[in-house]
């Protein structure tokens, strides 16, 4: 959620948030995102998992089978 | 600062957030309004060589285009291509290596062509990492990246320190201990034969350790030492010892006795007539560096590492963070021979009563010069570090320069020689209409009336292209108060004040007295 925030400059984040309601989330936005959230959560993301992740519940649904 | 970058793979991360981008390997659109420009090709990926090649050969063709193009004021940095920059297969071959270096070459010619080009040599960062963590296939296939984006930081680190460089911020002088600093063991106990220098290991790590720092002192930093010894032991040591590669002239001056350290460098900084931030002190006692740091904190004080085999990876640090520059000017070779020659002409003005008749036995030639392609990066890097005597302390970089010019401000410098020798450019007046914006003068031809003949002569130039009345003012800093009544002195009245100090002045060019005295060989080019 933190990570969302800074990246991509919002005032407040929640569940909501996606691709569609972020003007900042834009490819180059979405590259920063997975540089971020590999590091943070010490995993590797495959092409096809990113092309998935378009919102916030895509990102904590991805990261839960990564993690788990 | 906003620059505009020209690239052919995804490198926004890589940049700071207000710089803008060229489309993928276009060169279309070259904007205006930006303060600089960046270049940025990186090695494309392709398997077929030939194409590879002609490839990487019509980047720098286009390379050559957009300078044409762009304002040749404005800063434009390059970065090279670095051929080792993907690890697939056939990249080893010799034909992209040619085409490689090739593509490098031109780089390093439009750097020599093109005043405002700088080139920065990417394989200086790339080398650090192995080539799988320089470039990861993933985000290439997902984001055209020919870098790894989780180098961003460290990346823009990097590329800001190289920044600073060009922007000529670096020190002047190296204060060096001796006794385990520039040579191993102590000479007071081991003698002349008996400390560590050439030979084996250790010796032989001191020696290429004062052959590293005799090319520094070429490149126009000026060396010093603050020693406890004995002196005469050290100048027989100096002479003596079949190694000593930095030897008694290879010194600006010395402080060699035992007196604490923090004393003898404010004297050597008094003496050198340069200020204690421009100090690095060398040392591997670790209570001296104390001392130095708790007494002097304007003065840079590196760890100096625990065993010999260190010092050239230490050289390498000292240079990369206080010293490098990007073009030595030849002003910067010769400088440890004017700081020497300074010292012979103070002592010969002891022998004259008259200080009239002393300038006079000077044969002082000053030569003023417009400003031209050769002497503004000079002009530039004296704005940046001339402290004391500077009127208004504006800092400007070589583009700065330029772009005055072509707005039609007259800019002239100053060489000075004499019978001791050639002091170079070592002032500058830089004019806007009616209005002198910076006015300096090395500290190393101070003491001789030169700054009042210069300006008069400047004013004397002015009048006689119709200007009327001149204005100025004196911007007060921490270190040139020397100078706080330096337009006084030249006959101008003091029309404002404000409370922090700062100045105006106004001058009447017809009734102002322009005589220069008969000693200065004024020479106008």
């Amino acid at each position: 959620m933190e990570i969302l925030k800074n990246l991509f400059e919002l005032d407040t984040v929640d569940k909501t948030c996606s691709q569609a309601t972020c003007e900042k989330w834009d490819s180059m936005g979405q590259l920063n995102l997975v540089v971020e959230l590999e590091t943070e959560f010490d995993v590797t993301l495959e092409p096809e998992e990113i092309g998935e992740m378009k919102s916030f519940n895509d990102i904590i649904r991805i990261l839960k089978t990564k993690v788990a | 600062m906003k620059y505009f970058v020209f690239r052919n793979n995804t490198i926004e991360r890589f940049f700071p957030k207000e710089y803008t981008f060229s489309g993928y390997d276009d060169i279309s659109c070259i904007p205006k309004d930006v303060d600089g420009y960046v270049w940025f090709y990186q090695l494309p990926v392709k398997y077929d060589q030939e194409i590879l090649c002609s490839e990487i050969r019509g980047y720098a063709q286009k390379l050559l285009f957009v300078l044409t193009q762009v304002d040749a004021a404005k800063p434009f940095i390059i970065l090279t291509m670095d051929e080792g920059g993907y690890a697939a297969p056939f990249t080893s071959g010799i034909e992209l290596m040619s085409a490689v270096s090739d593509y490098n070459a031109v780089l390093v010619q439009a750097e020599g062509e093109h005043n405002n080009v700088k080139l920065l040599d990417i394989r200086e960062f790339t080398r650090q990492y192995p080539v799988n963590e320089v470039f990861d296939w993933r985000f290439w296939f997902i984001s055209q990246m020919g870098m790894n984006p989780k180098l961003s930081k460290p990346f823009s680190d990097w590329f800001a320190r190289k920044l600073d460089e060009i922007a000529l911020k670096r020190k002047k002088c190296l204060v060096l201990d001796l006794d385990n600093t520039l040579w191993g063991g102590v000479l007071g106990e081991d003698g002349i034969e008996g400390i560590k220098l050439g030979g084996d290991y250790p010796g032989k790590a001191f020696h290429y350790w004062q052959e590293a720092l005799l090319e520094l002192s070429k490149s126009g930093v000026i060396l010093t030492v603050c020693s406890k010894n004995n002196e005469a032991d050290v100048l027989e040591a100096w002479e003596k010892n079949p190694f000593m590669v930095l030897k008694k002239e290879n010194f600006a001056t010395w402080r060699i006795n035992w007196t604490d350290k923090a004393t003898n460098i404010k004297e050597l900084a008094d003496e050198l007539n340069i200020g204690l931030d421009s100090l690095v002190f060398v040392d591997d006692n670790p209570t001296e560096r104390e001392l130095i740091k708790q007494v002097l904190p304007m003065v840079e004080v590196p760890e100096f590492p625990a065993q010999p085999y260190e010092l050239p990876v230490f050289f390498k640090e000292i240079v990369e963070k206080y010293f490098r520059v990007y073009s030595v000017t030849s002003e910067d070779k010769k400088k440890t021979e004017q700081y020497k020659a300074n010292a012979q002409r103070a002592q010969a003005q002891r022998s004259f009563v008259d200080f009239d008749a002393f300038l006079k036995s000077l044969d002082i030639q000053i030569t003023i010069e417009a400003a031209n392609e050769f002497n503004v990066p000079r002009i530039a890097q004296m704005t940046q570090k001339t402290n004391q005597f500077n009127l208004t302390t504006k800092r400007y970089t070589d583009a700065d320069i330029r772009s005055f010019i072509q707005e039609g401000w007259k800019i002239w410098c100053i060489s000075v020689a004499d019978k001791f020798g050639d002091n170079g450019i070592t002032g500058c007046i830089m004019v806007n209409g009616d209005t002198i914006d910076t006015f300096l003068l090395s500290c190393r031809i101070l003491g001789k009336g030169i700054e009042i003949a210069f300006i008069k002569k400047i004013l004397s130039l002015l009048k006689e292209n119709g200007v009327k009345s001149v204005n100025a003012e004196f911007i007060p800093t921490a270190k040139n108060a020397q100078v706080k009544d330096f337009y006084d002195r030249c006959g101008f009245s003091c029309v404002a004040e404000d409370a922090d100090g700062k100045r105006s002045y106004a001058l009447e060019l017809k009734n102002a007295d322009l005589n220069i005295k008969e000693y200065y060989h004024i020479n106008l080019k």
